[in-house]
C-alpha cells in the first residue's frame, strides 16, 4: 500500500524542507491527496519512487513560493532525533550534535531550489544523476546548486568552529 | 583569500570527482591557503551533519489521516463523476458565459453604458408595445363599424332589388 511504502519518505522530505513537524504533517497529507488524484497520469515506464519524489518536491517548492517564502524559522531539532543521533559515539556526539543543530537551522536560510537539491543529495542520499532525472534539470545545474548550498551552510558552520579552536 | 575558482570545485574535490589536473590544481591551492582548507573542512562537516540527520517516524495520527484519503475520495467520487459528465459540459459552458456577461454588466464601465442602453431600448420597446396594444384594441371597433357599413350597403342593395321585382 502506498501509505506504508512512502509515508515516511514523504514526511521526512517535507520535515527536512519545512523544518516544522506540524507543517510537514500538513504537507504530507496534501502530497498524498495530490498523489491519489494523479495516479491516473502515472507513466508505467517511469520509476514510481522518482515520480513521487518529483511530485512531492514540486508541491513543496510551489507551496513555499506561494505562501511561506518569507519563513526561515525552523523548529528545534526533535529531541527523539537527537537521542538517536547520540549513537554515533560518545567522543564525537557533542560536536556532531552542535553541527547538526547549526546546519539544521541554516537549511531554512537557503533558497527553495538550493535547499531541495541539498536535501536530496546530502540527506536523502540520491546520486547527482538521480536528482537531475527527478528535477529534470541538467547535471551541471544540480552539482552547482549542491556546491552553492554546501558553501552557504559551511560559511555558517565555520565561525562556530573557529571559536571552538 | 578564498579562490573563487577553487571554491567552485570544492564539492567535487570532496567527493573525489575531479580529474587529475584539476585535482592537482586544487591541492596546490590548498597547500598555500589555510582559509580554503578551513572551508573544505567546514564543507565536510556540513555534509556529515546533513547525512547524520536521522529520519523521523510519521505520527499515528498522520498515518490514520493518510489511510483515510482513498476512502474520502471514494465518498466524493460519485458526486464528482456526476458533475464531470461530458453531457453537463455545455450547461457549465453556458452558465460560465452568462456569469461572464452578468459580471461585465455589473462591474465594467462599458457594461454600465450597455446596461443603460439596454434599459432605454426596453422602455422604447415597451412604449411601442403599448401603442400597438392600443391600436390592436381599436381594431374590433373599426371592424364593427366596417361591418355595420357593409351590412347597411347590403341592405340598400336588397331594397333596390326587391323594389325592382315589385315594379
Amino acid at each position: 500500500m502506498l501509505v506504508n511504502a512512502y509515508s515516511k519518505k514523504v514526511f521526512n522530505l517535507a520535515y527536512q524542507f519545512s523544518g516544522s513537524r506540524q507543517e510537514a504533517e500538513d504537507m504530507t497529507q496534501e502530497i498524498f491527496l495530490k498523489l491519489y488524484g494523479s495516479l491516473g497520469k502515472y507513466d508505467f515506464g517511469r520509476n514510481f519512487t522518482a515520480w513521487l519524489l518529483t511530485l512531492a518536491k514540486n508541491h513543496l517548492i510551489d507551496e513555499y513560493r506561494r505562501t511561506r517564502w518569507e519563513r526561515t524559522q525552523r523548529d528545534e531539532l526533535d529531541e527523539r532525533t537527537m537521542t538517536q543521533a547520540a549513537f554515533d559515539g560518545p567522543e564525537k556526539s557533542l560536536a556532531r550534535e552542535e553541527d547538526r543543530k547549526t546546519v539544521w537551522k541554516a537549511l531554512g536560510g537557503l533558497s527553495t531550489e538550493i535547499r531541495a537539491t541539498v536535501i536530496l543529495r546530502d540527506i536523502q542520499g540520491l546520486t547527482y544523476e538521480e536528482i537531475a532525472d527527478n528535477l529534470r534539470l541538467p547535471l551541471g545545474t544540480i552539482k552547482s546548486r549542491v556546491n552553492r548550498g554546501r558553501l552557504q551552510l559551511a560559511a555558517i558552520l565555520r565561525p562556530g568552529k573557529g571559536e571552538e579552536a | 583569500m578564498i579562490g573563487t575558482h577553487v571554491e567552485d570545485m570544492l564539492s567535487a574535490y570532496l567527493e573525489d570527482e575531479l580529474d587529475g589536473p584539476r585535482k592537482a590544481a586544487v591541492e596546490v591551492h590548498l597547500a598555500g591557503c589555510q582559509e580554503c582548507v578551513a572551508l573544505l573542512e567546514a564543507m565536510r562537516d556540513t555534509r556529515d551533519a546533513l547525512a547524520s540527520l536521522p529520519e523521523l517516524e510519521p505520527s499515528p495520527g498522520l498515518l490514520r489521516k493518510l489511510y483515510a484519503i482513498p476512502e474520502r475520495k471514494k465518498k466524493f467520487r460519485p458526486v464528482l463523476d456526476f458533475l464531470l459528465r461530458p453531457s453537463l459540459q455545455p450547461v457549465f459552458a453556458g452558465a460560465t458565459g452568462l456569469m461572464v456577461f452578468l459580471s461585465f454588466l455589473a462591474f465594467s464601465p462599458a457594461g454600465h453604458s450597455l446596461q443603460k442602453n439596454f434599459i432605454r431600448q426596453v422602455h422604447q420597446g415597451y412604449g411601442r408595445a403599448e401603442k400597438l396594444y392600443a391600436k390592436a384594441s381599436a381594431i374590433p371597433d373599426e371592424i364593427g363599424a366596417r361591418k355595420e357599413s357593409l351590412l347597411g350597403s347590403l341592405r340598400s342593395v336588397d331594397i333596390l332589388r326587391t323594389g325592382g321585382e315589385v315594379e
